[in-house]
């Protein structure tokens, strides 16, 4: 769950004063603000001012260039469907990590967070050794445009699991042999009963699972082998124009990056209200 | 159909993480601990291997310093744009590497960023130098303290401070003698969290640093430029011993965490 | 005097948890505070603890001005419905929190810790962990802890609400037989009237955010202020227009006092030691009624029976206020 919803949700139902800072407090918080400011916000915004600095009609020439929409093209629509498997998947591991029981479960929930603290070169070193030239399974992903489907879904694999599991661990059992009791079948009842309760976290692991695939880099250096309108991603095209000292396109590709993460978080956040709302 | 389950999730992760993690200590070891070897005794690598730790430590220090106070902030106090701040702590997580990069050149950058100049006229360099790595490493790692210290600071409640407050205690010493004891492994998680994805860092680094051969190329830049410089197993080895921290730091917080649920 | 409540009043939003509230309770006094739950009390106990601060008014401790003191400063021993242990130390580091808080002397805590032990009867689990004890144990702990620093006032915030019915009947006990030797004032707040009544020397009926009625138990039992407390304090029905409890009912099978009421036993409940009737009038009132089973007995009570309802002598009998008519 992210800070925000667990916030949001206990905040107290009667409204104090509008603030109950004491003075250290006040400075404390004075202090994280100005630190947090310079570290995250004012740079952020200098991206969005760069890019709007070039007007809208720059902002349009930078991402309609042929190799970086394309680039865009490819990063969404993996993006895409990586939280699409993700979200089948990732809520199938997590039904298994908590209602199934066998000798290596364990060694399981361990495996699910290595993609987190691995660092992202190393995964992407990772997949070559198994998915590259010499693949010992004779599957060459690697510098093909499923090299990018494949690094999305190895970056992405914790974070539907770990915001659906701690929600089903707290789901009552009694839920489920109350439907069985009235004549529901696993199917229905996981369909029914289960699955409505599961899909606010569900949708708050495809959030952060979309937002992180589509600004994903690291992972696809060794990977993906950049290659001009076949397995090139956003991210590369923002470092090019970087390194080519084109910063208010850099700025420009990067605005556009954090408005579709934004779009899609504020999108299942709606999602996740429209739910929490009907339960 | 459990049984189906069962075999399917543990095929995916077997052929997604399990197996092609396994192979680079496979290869890493095809000639015995050489290749380790020769990377630790190369002057560039252990400056570089240095320089990650240094980065990496900093950065979990400040943001496990800000992480608990924001906490605090956060679940103990009222003040107008909480909403808005936690939702922006969240951020970071969100925002690619390479923008993050991007990002801080644009402020602090020496030629043309926002402050960058005058900060270098004050003999202050950021980018391309290690404040600028550190700045790097600590934005992408912010949110992981705040996201393990917040939930158990809502769960444990305010009585237990009220308590000490009655008994005479003050904020610093209900701080230090009752809050800290009580999120002490939230914070524990968190720092090692931090810690795993601070060392992990790339994409970011990558675009502040300027790659600068035994001055501020870190260790996560030497796996690629030696991948693309042919040496494999000199790649192969870093990256085996980046991922063995990362992977330490995981079993660390699992075994803890098991410890925990046993006691509860 | 050893607590002065003059004038409080606090406000949470649109929210009035307390009006003008004056109190005064006398030193070495065990009060309670009684009222329904979102009445104030426990807003109140906590402004007199300094963890809530009052929009209005003052509090004066053993005639020191309290108000804007903070609650570290006040020297009160403050007991949470929940018991607030501190749950990364033993039980003896519990209750020798606030000892250490006051630099005293390392000889002297421990031997402070271990009377206040013995007195709480927990000197075997010194060296638990606040998981390892009972809910009983754990408020032991709390009250100990908070009497360590020798507070001036000891204050209880529904101490005994989160235990078992058995557990709560002995702590009760417990905690008057502990006033009786320590004579420390307290407070306590609690929504059960039976523990109130059994309890304190004096209640405070708070309700609304208002002072209903203080007075001595027996006061608030025998003659309450108002329709509120007499129904607050014990069951209330109607009889001839006016309230009155239902063991203060007499009971005829034959007309004996002039103007006693004629009805008909609809139903007959017996509860243990007790039985439930219920009798309606020829007035058309529903009557409750309370006797015990050797009395019902000997009347022969039956359902369908006809019997004449009269208030028994000395009895609580307060006239209905029309808004609040109707049974209970």
């Amino acid at each position: 769950m992210s800070v925000s919803e667990d916030v949001a949700r206990r905040a107290p139902a009667r409204r104090t004063a509008t603030h109950d800072l004491t003075r250290t407090s006040g400075i404390g918080l004075g202090v994280t603000m100005i630190w947090f400011s310079l570290l995250v916000l004012v740079p952020l915004a200098a991206v969005v001012a760069t890019a709007a600095a070039g007007g809208l009609g720059g902002f349009w020439s930078a991402i309609s260039n042929e190799q970086t929409a394309a680039a865009i093209k490819l990063t969404v629509l993996s993006a895409f469907a990586v939280t699409v498997v993700n979200i089948v998947v990732g809520t199938t591991i997590s039904w298994v990590l908590v209602r199934d029981g066998f000798p290596g479960k364990k060694l399981l929930e361990l495996v699910i967070d290595i993609p987190f603290a691995l660092p992202t070169i190393v995964a992407g070193l990772v997949l070559v050794s198994l998915y590259g030239n010499d693949s010992p399974l004779g599957l060459h992903v690697a510098n093909t445009e499923y090299s990018v489907f494949l690094a999305f879904l190895f970056v992405t694999l914790p974070f539907v699991v770990r915001t659906v599991q701690p929600v089903l661990e707290q789901l009552d059992p009694e839920i489920e042999e109350a439907a069985a009791s009235l004549g529901a079948s696993r199917l229905t009842t996981f369909r029914r009963v289960v699955l409505p309760a599961l899909v606010p976290a569900i949708a708050a692991g495809a959030a952060l699972s979309f937002a992180r695939a589509v600004g994903e880099y690291g992972s696809l250096v060794l990977l993906s082998g950049n290659l001009p309108f076949r397995s090139e991603v956003t991210s590369v095209r923002i470092l090019a124009a970087i390194e080519n000292d084109n910063r208010s396109s850099a700025a420009a590709i990067a605005t556009l990056l954090l408005l579709i993460s934004l779009a899609v978080i504020v999108l299942l956040d709606v999602v996740q209200r429209r739910v929490a709302r009907r339960g | 159909m459990t049984y189906v389950l069962r075999v399917v999730v543990v095929a995916y992760l077997f052929l997604l993480v399990a197996w092609p993690v396994s192979l680079v200590v496979t290869h890493t070891f095809a000639h015995g601990d050489e290749a380790i070897r020769a990377i630790l005794e190369d002057p560039d690598m252990q400056s570089a291997l240095r320089l990650t730790a240094i980065a990496a430590v900093v950065a979990t220090v400040i943001n496990t310093v800000f992480g608990v106070g924001v906490s605090l902030l956060l679940v103990r106090n009222e003040f107008p744009g909480k909403r808005v701040v936690s939702a922006l702590l969240d951020l970071p997580l969100s925002v690619s590497p390479i923008v993050v990069g991007l990002a801080l050149v644009l402020v602090y950058g020496g030629r043309n960023g926002w402050l960058g100049p005058s900060l270098e006229s004050a003999g202050f360099q950021v980018i391309f130098s290690t404040p600028g790595i550190i700045m790097a490493t600590a934005f992408v790692s912010l949110p992981l303290v705040i996201r393990e210290v917040v939930p158990v600071l809502h769960e444990l409640g305010t009585e237990q401070e009220q308590a000490a407050a009655s008994l005479g205690a003050s904020g610093a010493q209900t701080f230090w003698r009752i809050t800290l004891p009580s999120i002490k492994w939230a914070v524990v998680y968190g720092v090692v969290l931090t810690l795993a994805r601070s060392l992990g860092e790339f994409g970011a680094v990558k675009v502040v640093s300027g790659n600068v051969l035994g001055s501020t190329r870190t260790a996560t830049l030497a796996v690629e430029e030696k991948y693309l410089n042919f040496d494999q197993e000199g790649a192969y080895a870093i990256a085996f011993l980046l991922a063995s921290v990362s992977v330490l730091a995981i079993l660390v917080v699992f075994v803890l965490r098991s410890r925990e649920a046993r006691h509860h | 005097m050893s607590i002065d409540v003059t004038g409080i009043s606090k406000r949470y939003g649109d929210f009035v948890a307390l009006e003008d509230i004056n109190l005064t309770l006398p030193t070495g006094q065990l009060t309670a505070l009684l009222g329904p739950s979102g009445g104030g009390k426990t807003t109140l106990l906590r402004i007199i603890a300094g963890l809530e601060t009052p929009d209005s008014g003052s509090v004066v401790i053993e005639g020191t001005d309290a108000t804007r003191l903070p609650v570290q400063k006040r020297n009160v021993g403050f007991v949470f419905q929940h018991y607030a242990a501190f749950k990364h130390m033993s039980v003896a580091r519990n209750v020798a929190f606030g000892l250490e808080i006051r630099k005293t002397p390392r000889a002297d805590i421990k031997r402070r810790v271990d009377e206040l032990l013995a007195l709480v009867h927990l000197s075997q689990f010194a060296d638990r962990l606040p998981a390892q004890l009972s809910g009983g144990q754990r408020q032991r702990m709390a009250l100990a802890r908070a009497l360590a620093v020798q507070p001036t006032v000891l204050l209880l915030d529904e101490p005994f609400g989160a235990l078992d019915a058995k557990v709560r009947k002995e702590l009760r006990d417990w905690l008057r037989r502990l006033h009786d030797e320590m004579h420390v004032t307290t407070v306590f707040v609690t929504h059960d009237q039976e523990e109130a009544l059994e309890v304190s020397d004096e209640i405070v009926v708070v309700n609304d955010g208002r002072v209903e009625q203080v007075g001595s138990p027996d006061q608030l039992y025998d003659a309450p202020a108002s329709d509120f407390v007499m129904r607050f304090l014990g069951d209330v029905t109607t009889l001839g227009g006016h309230a009155i409890r239902p063991h203060d009912i007499d009971v005829q099978v034959t007309p004996q006092v002039a103007g006693a009421a004629e009805g008909t036993v609809a139903r007959v409940l017996r509860v243990g030691f007790e039985v439930r009737l219920t009798v309606h009038t020829l007035d058309g009132e529903e009557v409750l009624v309370q006797l015990t089973r050797t009395h019902a007995r000997s009347l022969r009570l039956e359902e369908g029976a006809t019997v004449w309802l009269s208030p028994a002598e000395g009895a609580t009998v307060m006239p209905r206020a029309a808004a609040l008519s109707g049974s209970s």
